[in-house]
């Protein structure tokens, strides 16, 4: 099974100064988003594994694997915990 | 027509006293909008809704799909409106006992129902006093019913400044940048911040619970429309008032925050946003702590957002 992420459909996002804000219609709650972060929500906009996530780091920034998978780790594990991603599982 | 918003209805006297208060309002959407009044004796049973309820004082909203529309119920008395998916009316359906007290029922249910209305029209609400200082700059301080909004708006009346209003707003988007429109309404003061500024007389307000004043009646002359171009975050606290640059995406999350009804009907929600995220881009952002040392030095605030 591979495991894979994506924005919550009810995610709405804006980014400013490279920075951003994430909406969820859903819980009606908002976030604001780092740099990085912006830079994972809108590559989530289709679906990624974790491998792909840490590519978008790594081909952005200036960062080892190691670094880029960790940081990517805690913010699926930390979007996944408040609704703003959501996990798809297919063989 | 009236001035954008059409009222129609079956009853008379309930449909003159909605566009009255319409009328005062001197909005004119870019797009005719309309409500359709029905007088009931009681309200039917809801249609069947599992859509989880958006609470604001006195008022349930459910929006989004399945259905698409927009339905709001008054908690004090009944009354209901519907707005279709994509439509730019409401159907409300107001009940004696709702009508027995106006002015709650104009300033909780109707508001939120003109709010959402306007939405279809492109105009999307913030909470915020509006003003535009003898400069001629534009100026938009956003917060709740506690920030100090209606002291300072009618405070900046009092020195000449123009201003638009001192709780709604709505924000538009021109051809080269955001405008905001006031909600034409007196600036409604509680006994301490009426105090703070010696003001006496005044039209009762909220019950009685406020004093309401006109810019006109301050000193100062209204402000429709303005183009903010310093944005302010204020907060009553301290002695000495100072303000403090807010990093854009900072300024971005609090517009957010005091426009509740962004996360209503999806369809709208991203443009909504979009707005706010222009506006914190175009105008200078500042969290001001206002104190009493504004009322003594009439350019302070000018001094502080050179």
């Amino acid at each position: 099974m591979t495991r894979r992420y994506r924005r919550h459909p009810e995610l709405r996002l804006t980014a400013l100064e490279g920075e951003g804000v994430a909406l969820h219609l859903g819980t009606r709650r908002y976030y604001t988003v780092s740099e990085s972060g912006l830079d994972l929500l809108e590559a989530l906009a289709t679906p990624k594994t974790l491998d792909e996530l840490v590519a978008v780091l790594t081909a952005r920034y200036e960062v080892t694997e190691a670094v880029a998978t960790d940081t990517t780790r805690e913010f699926v594990e930390r979007g996944v915990k408040t609704g703003v991603l959501v996990v798809e599982e297919r063989p | 027509m009236r001035a954008g918003i059409g009222v129609t209805g079956d009853d008379d006297a309930l449909v003159s006293w909605v566009a009255a208060w319409i009328d005062g309002m001197r909005l004119a959407p870019p797009v005719p909008l309309g409500i359709e009044l029905r007088a009931v004796p009681a309200l039917s049973e809801d249609e069947v809704d599992e859509r989880a309820p958006f609470l604001q004082p006195g008022i349930e909203i459910r929006s989004g799909p399945p259905q698409g529309d927009v339905r709001v119920r008054w908690l004090a008395a009944p009354a209901r409106a519907r707005i279709a998916g994509g439509a730019h009316d409401a159907v409300v359906e107001v009940t004696p006992a709702a009508l027995a007290d106006p002015e709650p029922l104009a300033q909780s249910f109707f508001s939120v129902v003109l709010i959402l209305l306007l939405r279809r029209a492109g105009w999307h609400h913030v909470h915020a006093a509006l003003a535009r200082d003898p400069r001629g700059r534009d100026w938009l301080f956003a917060g709740n019913a506690q920030s100090g909004k209606s002291t300072t708006a009618a405070l900046l009346a009092s020195w000449g400044w123009a201003v638009g209003c001192d709780d709604a707003a709505f924000l538009v988007r021109s051809r080269a940048s955001i405008e905001a429109v006031a909600q034409r309404a007196p600036v409604a003061l509680r006994p301490a911040g009426r105090a703070l500024l010696g003001l006496a007389g005044g039209t009762a307000a909220r019950g009685g619970r406020k004093s309401a004043f006109f810019p006109e009646d301050l000193g100062g002359t209204w402000a429709p429309r303005v183009e903010p171009r310093i944005l302010v975050f204020p907060r009553i606290e301290g002695e000495r008032t100072s303000a403090a640059p807010v990093p854009a995406r900072e300024a971005l999350a609090e517009l957010v925050r005091w426009s509740a009804w962004v996360v209503l009907e999806p369809e709208l929600a991203q443009e909504h946003l979009d707005l706010l995220t222009a506006l914190a881009r175009q105008a200078r952002c500042y969290r001001v702590a206002l104190a009493p040392d504004l009322f003594r030095r009439r350019d302070l605030l000018m001094e502080l957002v050179p």
